[in-house]
């Protein structure tokens, strides 16, 4: 374990990024649609948004890579938000490589793949407009981005649009199994619990932290995954949350604040607890959230100070009826 | 903590899937149609009826709802035989309609179904209420299904089982929302009508049904029948609406459709026929051309393999095609006459036409078409082509001139270019961007000038980008067709494609795409890639798949939050919050929006004691709101995603919370799309105005709409209702003391609102005044504002263009548009250093005759 933790190696998001649709995990029924376009060829222009971390450029990369197999160097044009886009680079790269003669299987089309979309300027996209057009029969696009409204409508109106939900917690942890088993990881069930409270739903975010955790510490168990991703642990918030006086509540409050934990972090704990509080009423859980959000925003806004956070809580038991 | 820990035990003990923990109702419900997608293979080969329902826990579920509610009637026994087999006819295809018949005999009518079914008793219909409790004792005892749509739990029909019958809906029913019944029944084939009449063949009670209703029903004696009665009628219906007359009639119509479509199919297939036949011959002809063989037909696109082959199979706008059409016919004609006589429909002065309105409803398509049907051959130009000023003048002008067009298009023909006939097809115009720098402005002047037609093509009309074609080019506006004009489309499509579509989802998909037929036929072509698999033999099958496509997920999700169930104390374990939360992250685009749309419609159930229903709503309203200031941090420039959780709260699930219950009314698609972009519009139009009354007043675009507009409009429309023709020139005088352009006088009264509003006051002045008005407008010469920022010197002082700036050139509050700046340094002769000019005198004689139709036009086109 620790001479795998002190060797220099690959990411693991890059390490285990699936090459096949069929490990792709999460929304079922929109990867069952791309295995089948893969399969019988002919793909119609794709837009794929949604959240960050959930497969997006995984699922278009293995889309294209079964379409074309060995031809993907020269059929694909892959650009991202790193890669210059702007309007001059779609008149001229993107439409001389739709213009391009490539022998291909029939069914089989040239792919541009642009990654990261909404970062386009709406005078790019508007470039692509006939081009998306015209070239039709012999080049096809995928985007992926986060917001499909960032996408001007005419674009939209071209494309197939496959929104990705966020993907489920037993989702999220029957991808980081495999990779557990993959690198003989030792783990506990509090540790991938832990793993899967704090990436929320986001699988990079998951296999970052799971290969952190694994690095600085070896074995993943909760404690060791909120040291590593930095966040005070559920359990001391969670009875912050339920104190059965202000006092209380605050008491264990200035705790955590001097461990050291930053305003955002508390408060992000404090938001997903709550989320998962069972023992008060949904409705009452609901205006506490209020107030947990607003405090939120406030502190992303700058104000990210003890008496902040102290007011939350106070406004909290209030909610409470104590 | 999300019930991880439940998983582990199961991990630990055996392998247990995670199918155990029931992940979200989504989920779960995703597999059901599968399983009954393979049980139809089971079910061919089984009699037996109870094999049968073992194999089938969920329709056996849905049984033992109808059967316990059942129960307190009288006669049980009966009911549940025309329950339970319903699965069966479900499965069957017609070719295994024998099998059906064992007990569609006893009803093989609707007539004779209805019968049996029992009457509500119309004197005591308000006493009822024990059913509901069923329901929810059911829903809980069972899993999480509480949360299921209703629908799911509705007893199966056989497909198109109610075709013939029209359908009343009354009052609340006692378990499922009027919508979704309504849904239900159209979804079967039948009609639903809203009122009662002598056609209605069956009314569906519910509580505190109106009581002028149960008169006209017993009036008519039509059977009235409660929510039981209308499961058994859609459980025990034989399929397509069994052997009755009006079943029968049903069926022909929908037949005739069909052949319809299948006949449109045919000819399609012919055409294209031919046209490969002929691509052939000219590619052998050709023989330097390149050697690449023709696409096969299933590589392309479907957009590209059913666009319309000739202008009639355009949908919609037809009026808007033929004006393209005749304008193209007659240009000829036009240009011997110089473009002095407007003729009598008005287009004879305009050398360019300017089709416009929103994405994918057959702009470019129209205007290849109309150019192609009447021999003319095309040259295009696209937003991915540079259209600067400089490249234009290089590029079009020589075109124009039909001098050097040999070398211009010397790749493509060679020889025989001069005999040719052009038109220049401008498509994406508003897609012009910073690179293009003073193109606008050139192509304003090439539509002056052409010596060959040009059509152009935008989306956004009014925007100021656009403002140099006013006036040089003849407006054909295209507006998003309705769902009945495109529903024959698309069943052509489906019937080519062989695959079935319900032709009762149709006008849903239209409403979600906001009639974009491009998108509509995009999204059939990508639900077709896995749903066909399915088969066709099966219309259940596909239209349950249908429920969960992409743009209906929106209406799904508004159908969920705001289930009044799943917020009660023990809906909130069996759906708890992290799950509604899900919800909302399905479609985080959609889900507030539609929370939005749809919060005022609800019955709410969740009312707490002595609270009123608008208390709810101004609680929901609330939260709207503050939810629209987290979603502003996290759409802003700061992009603060993290708040996005917290957004799903605020913006739905509380204000979802707060008046949860049964829907009152269908669930509406979203409306803020629409009246945002209305929105910008009259924002521009403001702006518009604005720009042109800066030199004679003092205040902002605000200021401008609240004082002054009313003001305006007192001074510019009521005189002329109230005196005629003598008010004209006083009326002309205002205007031009504010610089206002005919346009302007338009757009402010559509500003107006309430009870200043316009359209009524207008239709009372006489056509006679309104065409006086508009001719002696445009007879006379009229001050113009222009604007220009900074000092008045700095023709060329805008910073130099930045090759690298791409974005559109939107105007906002203090720039105005560089095009526009662009256009007025063409004819420096007389604006050098005068910020008002004299009109275009020249542009607007010649054009008297025909602005008093095109403004009536424009009018028509506004107030619609
Ligand atoms: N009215 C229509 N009737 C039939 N098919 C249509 C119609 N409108 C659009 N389509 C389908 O959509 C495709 C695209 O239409 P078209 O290129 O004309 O859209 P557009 O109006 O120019 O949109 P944009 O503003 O985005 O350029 C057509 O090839 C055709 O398949
Ligand atoms: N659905 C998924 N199934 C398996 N791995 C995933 C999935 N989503 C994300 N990942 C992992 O996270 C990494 C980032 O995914 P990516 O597709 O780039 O996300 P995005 O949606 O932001 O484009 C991938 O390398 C992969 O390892
Ligand atoms: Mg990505
Ligand atoms: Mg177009």
């Amino acid at each position: 374990m620790s001479a795998n933790a002190l060797k220099l190696e690959l990411p693991w998001v890059e390490k285990y990024r699936p090459h096949l649709l069929k490990d792709i995990v999460g929304n079922e029924e929109t990867i069952t649609r791309l295995q089948q376009i893969a399969q019988d060829g002919n793909m119609p222009h794709l837009i794929i948004s949604g959240l960050p971390g959930i497969g997006k450029t995984t699922s278009v990369s293995c889309l294209a890579h079964e379409l074309l197999g060995n031809a993907y160097s020269q059929a694909v044009l892959e650009l991202n938000a790193s890669d210059d886009r702007g309007i001059d680079v779609v008149r001229n790269q993107i439409k001389q490589f739709a213009q391009k003669k490539c022998s291909l299987p029939p069914g089989r089309h040239k792919i541009v793949i642009l990654d990261e979309a909404d970062s386009m300027t709406a005078g790019a996209q508007q470039a692509l407009r006939r081009t998306m057009e015209i070239y039709s029969n012999t080049t096809r696009f995928a985007f992926a981005c986060n917001q499909s409204n960032k996408i001007i409508e005419p674009l939209q109106s071209r494309c197939a649009i496959l929104r990705y939900s966020k993907l489920q917690d037993d989702q999220v942890l029957r991808r980081l199994l495999e990779v557990i088993q993959a690198e003989n990881v030792q783990y506990t069930n509090d540790g991938l619990e832990a793993i899967i409270f704090t990436a929320e739903g986001d699988m990079r975010q998951a296999l970052n932290n799971l290969q952190s955790t694994v690095a600085g510490y070896g074995l993943v168990n909760g404690e060791n995954v909120f040291k590593i991703v930095d966040s005070p642990h559920p359990l001391i918030v969670k009875r912050m949350l339920l104190a059965p006086s202000l006092d209380e509540s605050l008491a264990l409050f200035k705790e955590l604040w001097n461990k050291g934990y930053s305003a955002v972090d508390i408060v992000t704990t404090c938001f997903r607890v709550t989320k998962n509080l069972d023992e008060i009423k949904e409705a009452v859980r609901l205006e506490m959230i209020r107030e947990i959000g607003f405090a939120h925003m406030r502190i992303l806004e700058g104000v990210g100070t003890y008496l902040q956070l102290a007011g939350m809580l106070a406004k909290i038991s209030k909610v409470r009826g104590l | 903590m999300v019930g991880i820990d439940e998983f582990f035990k199961g991990q630990h003990t055996g392998k247990q899937p995670s199918k155990a923990r029931a992940t979200g109702t989504s989920r779960k419900r995703k597999e059901q149609p599968v399983n009954s997608a393979s049980n139809p293979i089971n079910l061919e080969d089984s009699e037996d009826e109870h094999t049968l329902e073992a194999k089938k826990p969920s329709n056996q579920l849905k049984a033992g709802v109808s059967v316990e509610i059942v129960d307190e009637e009288p006669q049980p026994r009966k009911r549940q035989r025309a329950t339970a087999p319903a699965p069966k006819a479900k499965a069957s295809s017609p070719k295994k309609s024998p099998k059906s018949k064992i007990q569609s005999a006893e009803a093989g009518t609707a007539e004779a179904l209805l019968s049996q079914i029992p009457s509500v008793d119309l004197d005591a219909v308000h006493v009822k209420e024990t059913a509901q409790f069923d329901f929810r004792s059911n829903g809980n005892a069972g899993d999480s299904s509480q949360a299921a749509a209703e629908e799911a739990n509705f007893p199966e029909g056989a497909p198109n089982c109610l075709l013939g019958l029209t359908i009343v809906f009354t009052g609340q029913l006692p378990t499922i929302e009027r919508g979704v019944a309504e849904a239900i029944a159209k979804r079967y084939g039948a009609r639903v009508t809203k009122s009662i009449s002598s056609k209605t063949s069956v009314v569906v009670l519910g509580d505190e049904a109106g009581p002028k209703k149960l008169e006209k029903i017993k009036q008519l004696k039509i059977k009235a029948i409660d929510e039981d009665g209308f499961k058994q009628l859609v459980a025990g219906m034989p399929e397509e609406g069994g052997d009755g007359s009006a079943a029968e009639k049903a069926r022909q119509k929908l037949k005739q459709q069909e052949e319809k479509a299948q006949k449109d199919a045919a000819e399609m297939i012919k055409v294209e026929e031919e046209q490969r036949e002929k691509a052939r011959r000219v590619q052998s002809k050709a023989n330097t051309a390149d050697k690449r063989e023709p696409v096969r037909e299933e590589d392309k696109l479907w957009t590209v393999k059913y666009a319309p082959t000739s202008l009639q199979h355009i949908c919609g706008n037809k009026t808007s095609v033929n004006k393209l059409k005749t304008w193209l016919s007659n240009w000829r004609t036009y240009q011997k006459q110089g473009f002095k006589n407007a003729g009598r429909d008005g287009f004879g002065v305009f050398r360019a036409a300017m089709v416009y309105g929103p994405p994918g409803i057959g702009k470019t398509t129209a205007a290849h078409l109309a150019a192609k049907e009447l021999g003319y051959d095309i040259l295009e130009r696209n937003a991915s082509d540079v259209r600067s000023k400089s490249l234009l003048n290089a590029g079009v002008k020589n075109a124009l001139d039909n001098t050097s067009v040999v070398g211009f298009f010397k790749s493509k023909h060679d020889g025989d270019v001069n005999q040719k006939n052009f038109v220049i097809i401008m498509d994406e115009v508003d897609g012009m961007s910073g690179g293009d720098r003073g193109g606008v402005g050139q192509m304003a002047q090439f539509c002056r000038k052409s010596s060959m037609p040009m059509i152009l093509i935008c989306n956004e009309r009014n925007s100021p980008k656009m403002r140099p074609f006013d006036r040089v080019c003849l407006d054909i506006q295209f507006r998003r067709p309705d769902p009945t004009s495109i529903k024959a489309r698309l069943m052509t499509v489906a019937v080519r494609e062989k695959f079935q579509l319900d032709p009762n989802i149709i006008d849903k998909l239209v409403e979600a795409t906001r009639g974009d037929i491009r998108q509509l036929i995009n999204l059939l072509s990508t639900i077709s890639t896995t749903t066909k698999k399915i088969g066709h033999e099966n219309a259940q099958e596909i239209a349950k798949a249908w429920e969960k496509n992409i743009a209906l997920k929106p209406f799904d999700i508004a159908h969920k939050l705001f289930d009044g169930r799943i917020y009660s104390d023990v809906g909130s374990k069996s759906f708890p919050l992290y799950k509604k939360i899900e919800l909302y992250f399905d479609d985080f685009d959609f889900a507030p929006l539609m929370i939005q749309e749809n919060y005022l419609q609800t019955r709410p159930s969740v009312l707490k004691p002595g609270q009123s229903h608008l208390a709810a709503v101004a609680d929901a309203a609330e939260s709207i709101s503050q939810g629209d200031l987290v979603e502003r941090k996290i759409r802003s420039s700061e992009q603060l995603w993290s708040l996005l959780p917290f957004h799903a709260i605020m913006s739905s699930v509380r204000p979802a919370s707060k008046v949860a219950g049964q829907m009152a009314g269908r669930i509406n698609f979203t409306s803020w799309l629409g009246q945002n972009s209305k929105m910008g519009k009259y924002y521009r139009l403001l702006q518009e105005i604005q720009y042109h009354t800066r030199l004679s007043t003092s205040t902002d675009k605000l200021g401008l709409r609240m004082d002054y507009m009313p003001t305006m409009k007192k001074r510019l429309l009521d005189p002329l209702v109230e005196r005629g023709n003598d008010a004209v020139p006083e009326v002309i005088q205002t205007m031009d003391d504010y610089y206002l352009s005919k346009e302007d006088w338009d757009s402010i009264m559509e500003f107006m609102i309430g009870s200043d509003k316009t359209d009524l006051q207008i239709k009372k002045i006489p056509t006679a005044v309104k065409s006086g008005f508009t001719r002696k407008y445009n007879s006379m010469v009229h001050p113009v504002a222009i604007y220009k920022t900074g000092s008045t010197t700095a023709v060329g002082a805008k910073p130099a263009a930045t090759p690298d700036f791409e974005d559109i050139v939107d105007a906002d509050d203090n720039v105005p548009p560089a095009d526009e700046d662009e256009e007025s340094k063409e004819d420096t002769d007389f604006k050098k250093d005068k910020l008002i000019k004299q009109g275009k005198p020249k542009v607007a004689s010649k054009r008297a005759g025909s602005t008093a139709k095109k403004s009536a036009a424009a009018k028509k086109r506004k107030t619609k």
